[in-house]
């Protein structure tokens, strides 16, 4: 069975992802042509195990990103059974133009793949896991990091084409990621003290691990009455604010229950607190038993090395 | 300007979901309510409609009970109300769905659709992409705000990095992420004139389109993997061991 | 956690979609701006400006009037709404109360045409506040023998006297004000820049406290002869206001009931205390059974009553025991939250205490729960026992 792979880039280079999906297409007896928009990271492409081809496709249309003209130049030298792509933003758009250009079903954001082909896939935000059986021809996009990638020591052939489609979406204006903190009751990933961050100053220690992973900063509500300088507005917590984010850490904070009212449904969370008999450690899924001083640090170095 | 905002009912975010007989079971589903990115469409395009000179047809394609849905987007300021009923859309693939929502829009003879980025039960961003296609119309995803530009639209979409702000003319189809404006809440005369709002309500035959089988066969729900137990690690040492895991077990970086 | 209402008997399904729509827009808007805020607007003992606007935007005020720019719901949708507002605070669906059943209505049932095209659609609309004079400082559960007299001086009315306990006065555009005319109980529209009238707030409350209380202090207050009622006469008048208030209030006293419990079953779910939570003590479910038994009867007799409001077939009593009910189960409930929120309920974390405070106005105020009673008593007996020959 023939894959053909749209490649996911960063920069310059090849995203880990779309060796995922060369690794998701061998695992269910597929070999790979990878198509690499704008040319980016064809060599890197060719060298993934389990691809046979490279199709750098080149032309205007990939100065910006326009779904509909990328789709339309990588369509015209797709043959695959299957059309694979990561499952961000662009990858689902790409694909699911081409999907409907050649008339093919798509299913999106699959997490595991099986002949036949199996699909699994989580629907409902994460509250259900959906398994399915599409025909081929087909297009599917895949979860970043639900795979295992392919290795590496391939030597495939790398082609070039120059395939332009009429660009439709103008790009006028980057703008760059606002550095407003966000709000807690937003964000999708929360980092909140509490009465053990010992002083409000503290809190710049969980501002910059929230910039590098762009969280929001909460506070327990021992914080916010003890210092003036940690506004309600931040407070989870009760009358403070209800938060779901798929990740919160909590710093300092012991888990008191009015506490824990306010981010029990968040989907995970990582508590760090020198004392072991804090509640919090009763619902947190990842507990650090250490003090902010010396967790914090670590932290902020692990997390810029993702 | 005609605007045709494709609209889906689904479970309400907060609703539980449960999964009976290998199946997420719909009638234990509490509150249905239209999907969240969604109503950042219909917010926007009511928006658009505010300066004048927009016909705003809210369009969904699914079962009975989705018309309350349209009856909610007429309590804001829909002026037309367009159901293609189908009692189970989870039979249908993406290639049915989207051949029925474009007929749909050519039935309104709407230029510009409106549309959420993804819906908040299926979570998967085909639909579009795929109608702008068959319509013969541009495309942009991710949009967080909109203007009408004379006769074209510049509108601001997220990128890796951020921001960038896009100009685009119709016929287009734009899908929708989080904006800056939460749907407007409806107030009691929008709600009694709603009342009076007639729904087009219409098969897929109707609308020309030939059904065929489906591509896709579900073959179960099952609910999410239970959490491991909760781990406890000392020492900042643990640091790292729960980064690896925040990233590879439970995905959530 | 969303907020879901307790309906053990499902009487949402009795309701017509128009109803449930208005409901829950009501609802989201309690949720989204009164219950984020309330605990600040009590502690400042402020009614924040912007809700009035907000609820005239939504069109909610005088909302079962017809005709001058209101919208004539269903009592029905009348009582959901207060149903939801109180479920926020008692004190902002008393501002809703005595704006639409005691202000709007007596123009709508006595005034003249021009004095309803004048108020009523500014009055909807949220733009100007009304309230209602009518409990004296020494004349509460017996109004009829009110001191507070107009003279008629042939090209303007003179008021003197003094009114109580009044919602809205100080912030009120306009008041409808009950005063004896020769001796006559008759219904005045006073604004608030006439001559000789003040209305400074009573400050010191422990209850509605994000509502605003005020004396109405008439001293020569002059005021043009077109702002007499002229279509009602004697007690009837401000009766007849009371009614509706107090059909509204019959609903509201749910949704306070409501939130106390919404907010106890939480809280037992998740405090732990002897290794489990106390939901699975018996005493405590016990207190949540009688919750939720009192509500279901509670919400039964409102909506019985709304339908029998919109069929016209209802009588007075019949709003008195609505009232004197839920008020009196609801702050029965709210004690009993508390108890079950232990030390935690006192904070304003929760909303227990401030309901229970509340209530205790609301089972005083539209009639007390003791003349309610007597009221009911002089129903069953044919003997009215409120005042004695001695």
């Amino acid at each position: 069975m023939d894959i053909t792979v749209i490649a996911e880039t960063t920069g310059d280079g090849l995203h880990p992802v779309t060796a995922q999906l060369v690794g998701a297409a061998s695992s269910i007896g597929g070999t790979s042509t990878v198509l690499c928009p704008g040319g980016v990271g064809a060599a890197e492409a060719a060298s993934i195990a389990g691809v046979t081809k490279v199709i750098s496709v080149k032309g205007d249309c990939f100065g910006s990103f326009d779904g509909g003209a990328w789709a339309e130049a990588l369509n015209s030298v797709a043959s695959g059974d299957v059309i694979m792509a990561a499952a961000s933003p662009s990858g689902r758009e790409i694909a699911a133009t081409m999907a409907a250009m050649r008339g093919i079903p798509i299913v999106q954001d699959a997490t595991a793949l099986r002949p036949g082909i199996s699909v699994t896939r989580p629907i409902y935000s994460g509250k259900a896991i959906e398994t399915l059986t599409i025909s081929t021809p087909c297009a599917i996009t895949l979860r970043a990091n639900a795979f295992d990638a392919a290795g590496g020591g391939g030597n495939a052939d790398v082609s070039t084409v120059n395939r332009s489609a009429d660009v439709a979406v103008a790009v006028r204006e980057a703008i760059a990621k606002a550095s407003e903190r966000l709000d807690v009751a937003e964000a999708d990933i929360i980092i909140s003290g509490g009465r053990g961050m010992g002083d409000p100053a503290n809190f710049s220690h969980l501002n910059e691990v929230a910039d590098i992973i762009g969280a929001a900063v909460g506070a327990s509500r021992a914080a916010v009455d003890t210092w003036d300088e940690i506004p309600h507005s931040m407070q989870v917590g009760q009358t403070g604010k209800t938060v779901t984010p798929r990740l919160y850490i909590a710093v300092g904070i012991s888990g008191a229950i009015q506490h824990l009212a306010g981010m029990r449904t968040s989907k995970y969370i990582v508590a760090i607190n020198k004392d072991p008999d804090a509640p919090i450690f009763g619902v947190a899924d990842y507990g650090i038993v250490a003090t902010w001083e010396e967790a914090l640090p670590a932290l902020k170095a692990e997390l810029e090395k993702l | 300007m005609g605007i045709a905002v494709l609209m889906k009912q689904v479970p309400d975010t907060t609703a539980k979901i449960t999964v009976s007989g290998g199946r997420v079971d719909e009638s234990a589903v509490s509150k249905w309510s239209i999907s969240p990115y969604d109503e950042y469409a219909l917010e926007s395009a009511l928006q658009i409609k505010e300066a004048g000179g927009v016909d705003l047809i809210a369009v969904t394609c699914g079962p009975a009970r989705a018309a309350k849905m349209l009856t909610d987007a007429a309590a804001v300021g829909a002026d037309a109300l367009v159901h293609v009923l189908v009692e189970d859309l989870s039979a249908l693939d993406s290639t049915q769905v989207q051949a029925i929502l474009a007929a749909a829009v050519k039935h309104t003879g709407a230029d510009v659709v409106f549309c959420g980025k993804q819906a908040a039960d299926t979570n998967a961003g085909s639909t579009g992409p795929g109608v702008a296609h068959l319509l013969g119309a541009s495309c942009v995803t991710m949009v967080s705000e909109i203007a009408v530009d004379g006769d074209s639209f510049t509108a601001m979409r997220a990128t890796a990095d951020g921001n960038e702000r896009i100009a685009v003319s119709s016929p287009c189809v734009f899908a929708f992420d989080k904006g800056t404006t939460e749907l407007r809440r409806p107030n009691v005369r929008g709600i009694m004139m709603a009342k009076k709002k007639v729904i087009e309500t219409m098969s897929p035959a109707d609308l020309g389109v030939d059904m065929g089988g489906s591509s896709v066969s579900i073959d179960g729900h099952s609910p999410p993997p239970e959490k491991p137990p909760g781990q406890k690690f000392e020492g900042a040492e643990s640091v790292a061991t729960v980064v690896g895991k925040l990233r590879d077990e439970a995905n959530v970086i | 956690m969303a907020y879901e209402a307790l309906d053990f008997y499902d009487v949402d399904s009795l309701l017509t979609d128009e109803e449930r729509m208005i409901r829950d827009a009501v609802r989201d808007w309690v949720e989204e701006n009164v219950i984020p805020n309330i605990e600040k607007a009590c502690r400042d003992e402020v009614f924040p400006d912007q809700w009035r606007v907000d609820l005239g935007e939504m069109g909610v005020l005088g909302a079962p009037l017809k005709g001058y720019g209101c919208p004539g719901l269903s009592y029905m949708a009348y009582g959901l709404i207060c149903q939801e507002l109180e479920r926020g605070d008692s004190g902002v669906r008393s501002f809703a109360s005595v704006q639409g059943s005691l202000a709007m209505y007596p123009i709508w049932d006595f005034g003249s045409e021009e004095q309803k095209n004048h108020y009523l659609p500014k009055m909807h609309a949220g733009e100007w506040i009304g309230c209602f004079g009518l409990t004296e400082p020494d004349y509460g559960s017996n109004p009829g023998d009110m001191i507070t007299r107009a003279e008629d001086k042939g090209d303007h009315y003179l008021l003197n006297g003094a009114k109580m306990w009044i919602t809205n006065g100080t912030i009120a555009d306009l008041a409808i004000v009950w005063a004896k005319l020769d001796g006559v109980i008759r219904g005045f529209i006073v604004e608030k820049d006439d001559s000789g009238f003040t209305a400074p707030e009573m400050t010191g409350k422990h209850s509605l406290k994000a509502s605003v209380t005020s004396e109405l202090v008439f001293q020569d207050c002059r005021i043009p002869k077109d702002r007499i009622l002229p279509g009602v006469e004697g007690l009837k008048g401000p009766f007849s206001c009371l009614n509706n208030a107090r059909y509204g209030i019959s609903w509201g006293a749910v949704g306070a009931a409501q939130s106390c419990f919404s907010s106890a079953k939480e809280y037992a779910l998740s405090r732990i205390q002897f290794d489990h939570p106390i939901a699975s003590f018996q005493l405590v479910q016990n207190k949540l059974a009688w919750m939720l038994r009192e509500i279901t009867k509670g919400q039964l007799l409102a909506y019985h009553l709304g339908k029998k409001k919109d069929d016209g077939t209802w009588t007075s009593e019949q709003i008195s025991l609505a009232k004197m009910n839920n008020v009196d189960m609801a702050l029965e409930i709210a004690r009993m939250a508390r108890d079950i929120h232990g030390a935690n309920g006192i904070l304003d974390e929760y909303p227990i205490m401030r309901h229970m405070a509340n209530l205790e106005s609301v089972k005083t105020y539209e009639g007390t729960h003791d003349i309610h009673n007597l009221i009911l008593g002089h129903h069953i007996t044919g003997i009215q026992a409120f005042r004695r020959e001695l």
